[in-house]
């Protein structure tokens, strides 16, 4: 039998190593005994995870190794020495060998005591969950008043001490042998079939069945209508892959999905019972061995993308379309970054096609009162286009006079919309507007992009243009299949299909630097390990950084404030890691203190869906206190300005009628959350108001003035002016929502070429950016469906420039 | 009263700063209350040269001023954090600033227990001679569900936890002032003797 012995202090001189020492000869006829020591053992920090490091490592291997283990604790201050608490963290944490493992427990001390209070607490930790640990029950070895106690050879001295530690010893083999058949995995067979369940995901019941034949899982399939898509998506293949690859339950769930991971392993665990296996048998199997691959991985391609969203897939496909070798590198397990997560269509004016469209009643007053704008509030450079675009629209007046004319649009017209709906001020009294050549290209190039999709594999619904919410125009060209998902399964398609290589779950941590240039990325792995891409450009794809608060306060000067637990619309991998890249090579930084919220969020997810959403005619706001405090139709800009004041929380109050113009929804899913608690509903208005901490008669008095409004059609206070229901039938509703960010405007300095620019405006060689990575565009406010344009357009030529420049 | 709150983790995030943060904030009123953070203490090794790291000497200072000490404690595997064990030893081993010292034990934790076992660890280790703190005894403030225990202004929000941590609170403002008392007629002195774990 071979064990590990653990010497439990980092002491130079200690008995309890001694007593060890001792034990390796004395018992070398029965046993191997290796002896090691914790003195190089880093202190246990969560934050600062060394489970993979040399030292820990060596311990895990060793022990996993071993038939069992000896620790030898002295007793310090009643307890075990911190050294080896830290080991016993370390072992409990990421890595598990001590699980099942036997373990015996002796110990030397100065007084009399030997150690006994420290065995006593060392039972207790190692009986820990994470531990694991089998001890041996009874036969406490204490060595009291050690110093006495060796010879100078290092022999224990007393005989009645040796016999009582070969007693125990003996035990402990016996034990051990004894111990390690309950490691042994149970025989077991599953009762062929397949076997339906319920498993709980992120939205609710997830259905799936789950086929069994004797001796292995055979299939997993899971219902997936209810749950979003995206990385959801993922966790239904993923997982059950991992689960089927190594025919066990010992998963690790997805960064981001963790809900929904351990919804599908209890689903499959509970469908190995009902096929009458005891699911332990299968929890206690190791990893899979692809999880358990941490082998350093090394790459050499032309360019090198970080972000797998719809600009790093487009700049990706365009290099491929170019004789380019490229790889994507995408830290999420899926492709599609925020673009999936797009409910919207792409902006590209298109006249050839709109013209198919009859004009809206309103629509060209729009354009006049745009072309009204006085002159000296347009920069000089807008100038002559403004001037042009007024020509287009005279001629388009000419021809149709007073009768009905078609859809109008033009590039000019995009342009011109983007530039006065990005022109803000900030709290400094900053202006910004979108930088006049960039926003020229995002227009003139937008068609080019919408067919460049086509020839990539997107179709697009061309019966209908519509205005995407804060379009301001319509000219969104709608994908037949459900918006971002179409563009992102045509573009990775695509990618794959032409050699490109995409890795997921790979977050890129710095660049490669030779002699001051940069020559690729260097990521990590999806278990841990060291990616190394060479690559001859690299392309900054990586989105903005909604999810990182700490930036989105660092940089903001536009909201009065940013609340610390602030939500977002994007997904939880924007949390600006392109811009620190950037930043790390000296990068120039553009508009940082722009971005723009929705105002109507959910205040624990940022979901936009959950709730009762709807149309603003029905929408009736209150603050905390139960009073209105903003009209209701307002845009997002003021609409969020206004809850910021109010500290950010605020309710949506809807009767049973109002409820029933709510789009994304459904009675089941209102009831599920009335149960959860994120939605309230009462059968009176007083009701509601005690559900929500509100006064009563506030929030009464609030609703009688609204319902007053509606019926005069005039509302005093705030002004609203287009009014639809009362709320006056019960049950009624209050939706919490809180403002959540969904764009940030600034990003890395570009150039019309992609360039990402340093401080002095020279390009950084080899480096690209595109996406929302990158600043300067939509400046202040970002219209509703430019951020596809955006990102195909610069996407494209990203891909293009990198190609063209390599040496 | 100034009090001296030993955050009982290095850990980045932790529910037990947010206790004595909240603490901090909450108890201003009454006693001034300073957080002190582990993290950059070295791991306890007995020193050959028998040089005391600075980081030791601030923390025993500090300790040795404050007219009482406040601990939160996780629980990792049952037990006290290694990195809380090892500031104690520290402490043992050089100044014993600990002795004689009115203690109140906290602790937070994610599941429902409440670091109940640490809780109970680090009274033993707290009890042992070379530490010899004055606990406070016949209390425990156990916070479960940790995770979920502050407002966005940090504020406790069960109330009943909130109410316990009041009535612990007032309680030790009152044992630390008896604990005085009773150690100014103490005659005999403990000699602060030097003293090893090894030999």
């Amino acid at each position: 039998m071979k064990f590990i012995a653990i010497v439990g202090t980092n002491a130079k001189k200690s008995y309890n190593r001694k007593l060890l020492q001792f034990m390796k000869k004395h018992f070398e006829s029965k046993a191997e005994i290796e002896v090691l020591d914790i003195t190089d053992v880093p202190m246990f920090n969560q934050s600062d995870n060394q489970s993979y490091g040399e030292v820990i490592q060596m311990f895990n291997n060793k022990i996993t190794e071993s038939d069992g283990v000896i620790m030898a604790t002295p007793e310090y201050n009643h307890s075990i020495p911190s050294g080896l608490k830290s080991l016993i963290e370390w072992l409990s944490f990421d890595l598990h060998p001590l699980a099942g493992k036997p373990v015996m427990i002796v110990g030397a001390s100065l007084g009399t005591q030997g150690s006994s209070r420290a065995q006593l607490h060392l039972r207790q930790i190692l009986d820990a969950p994470g531990v694991d640990a089998n001890v041996m029950p009874g036969y406490e070895f204490l060595l009291g008043n050690a110093s006495k106690a060796f010879d100078e050879a290092g022999d224990l001295v007393n005989e009645g001490t040796i016999d009582f530690l070969d007693i125990c010893f003996l035990r402990f083999m016996r034990f051990a042998t004894i111990s390690n058949q309950l490691n042994e995995e149970e025989d077991f067979s599953f009762t062929p079939g397949e076997y339906e369940v319920n498993a709980i995901g992120h939205s609710g019941n997830l259905p799936m069945k789950v086929s069994f034949s004797e001796k292995r899982i055979e299939s997993i399939n899971i219902d997936t209508k209810g749950e979003t898509e995206g990385i959801a998506d993922v966790v239904f293949v993923r997982i059950p892959d991992k689960i089927i690859e190594g025919q066990t339950l010992n998963v690790d769930a997805l960064s981001g999905a963790s809900e929904t991971s351990n919804g599908v392993i209890d689903g499959v665990a509970k469908a190995v019972k009902l096929a009458g296996v005891n699911p332990d048998i299968l929890k206690r199997r190791p990893k899979p061995a692809s999880s358990r691959n941490r082998q350093d991985e090394e790459y050499t391609c032309d360019m090198v993308v970080v972000g797998g969203g719809g600009a790093g897939l487009s700049a990706a496909a365009t290099a491929l379309q170019n004789g380019s070798s490229v790889i994507v590198l995408e830290k999420y397990p899926a492709v599609g970054g925020n673009t999936i997560r797009s409910g919207g269509p792409v902006n590209a004016a298109d006249p050839e096609w709109q013209r198919e469209f009859e004009e809206n009643p309103g629509e060209r007053h729009t354009i006049e009162s745009l072309l009204a704008t006085d002159e000296s509030q347009i920069h000089p450079e807008y100038l002559d286009d403004f001037h042009a675009l007024k020509e287009e629209f005279a001629k388009y007046q000419e021809k149709f006079g007073t009768g009905k004319g078609h859809l109008f649009d033009s590039p000019l017209l995009h342009r011109m919309q983007t530039y006065f709906g990005g022109k803000r001020t900030d709290l400094q009294g900053n202006t910004i507007y979108g930088q006049y050549d960039l926003v020229k290209i995002l227009t003139d190039r937008a068609l080019e992009s919408v067919k460049w999709l086509e020839e990539i594999g997107v179709e697009y619904d061309k019966s209908v243009v519509f205005a995407p919410v804060g379009a301001l125009w319509r000219r969104g060209h709608k994908p037949v299949k459900s918006y971002g998902t179409a563009f992102i399964l045509a573009l990775s398609k695509y990618v794959e299909e032409h050699s490109g290589k995409i890795i997921t779950d790979s977050p890129v941590k710095e660049f490669i630097l030779e002699n001051g240039e940069i020559a690729g990325v260097i990521a990590t792995g999806v278990n841990g390990q060291k990616i190394t891409v060479r690559a001859k450009a690299v392309v900054l794809a990586s989105g903005g950084f909604g999810a990182n608060t700490k930036m989105l306060k660092e940089y903001n000067t536009y909201w009065a404030a940013i609340d610390d637990n602030i939500r977002t619309t994007n997904s939880f991998a924007m949390t600006g890691d392109g811009i620190q890249l950037g930043k790390s090579v000296g990068a120039a930084l553009t508009g940082m203190g722009f971005t723009q919220m929705m105002p109507v969020a959910d205040p624990d997810t940022g979901e936009l869906f959950s709730g009762i959403q709807v149309p603003p005619e029905n929408f009736v706001i209150v603050n905390k206190n139960g009073r209105r405090f903003v009209n209701e139709f307002s845009g997002r800009d003021v609409l969020t300005k206004a809850a910021i004041d109010q500290g950010g929380l605020f309710y949506l109050i809807a009767d049973d009628e109002i409820k029933k113009t709510a789009a994304n929804t459904s009675q089941e899913k209102l009831d599920r959350q009335v149960e959860a608690g994120t939605l309230f509903r009462a059968d009176t208005i007083e009701e509601l108001a005690v559900k929500v901490g509100m006064d009563p008669e506030v929030l009464k008095e609030t609703i009688i003035k609204y319902n007053s409004y509606v019926d005069a059609g005039f509302d005093p206070e705030f002004h609203k002016d287009t009014f639809s229901l009362k709320v006056e039938k019960a049950p009624f509703y209050a939706t919490p929502r809180k403002p959540a960010v969904h764009h940030t405007m600034g990003g890395l300095k570009i150039d019309t070429n992609t360039h990402v620019l340093d401080e002095n405006g020279q390009p950084i060689k080899h480096l690209y950016a595109a996406g929302e990575v990158a600043g300067g565009i939509h400046a202040g406010n970002r219209l509703g469906g430019n951020a596809l344009t955006d990102i195909f357009t610069f996407g494209r030529i990203a891909g293009k420039t990198a190609v063209d420049e390599m040496e | 009263m100034k009090y001296l709150a030993i955050v009982g983790t290095n850990s980045d995030v932790s529910t037990n700063r947010m206790l004595l943060q909240f603490m901090q904030k909450h108890f201003s009123s009454e006693a001034e209350i300073e957080l002190y953070e582990i993290k950059d203490l070295p791991a306890f090794m007995e020193p050959e040269d028998l040089e005391v790291p600075e980081k030791v000497e601030e923390l025993s200072d500090k300790i040795l001023n404050a007219d009482g000490v406040i601990i939160a404690t996780p629980e990792y595997d049952h037990a006290i954090p290694a990195v809380l064990k090892s500031a104690l030893e520290w402490i043992s081993y050089t100044s014993q600033a600990l002795t004689d010292k009115p203690v109140l034990i906290v602790g937070a934790s994610h599941g429902t227990l409440g670091s109940s076992r640490a809780q109970a660890h680090l009274r033993q280790i707290l009890d042992s001679p070379e530490l010899a703190a004055r606990i406070m005894p016949s209390s425990e403030f156990l916070l479960g569900k940790s995770q979920a225990a502050f407002d966005n202004a940090g504020d406790l929000i069960y109330p009943d936890k909130l109410t316990e941590l009041d009535e612990i609170f007032r309680e030790f403002v009152l044992f630390t002032d008896i604990t005085t008392k009773l150690l100014a007629e103490k005659v005999q002195k403990k000699s602060a003797k030097k003293f090893t774990w090894q030999e």
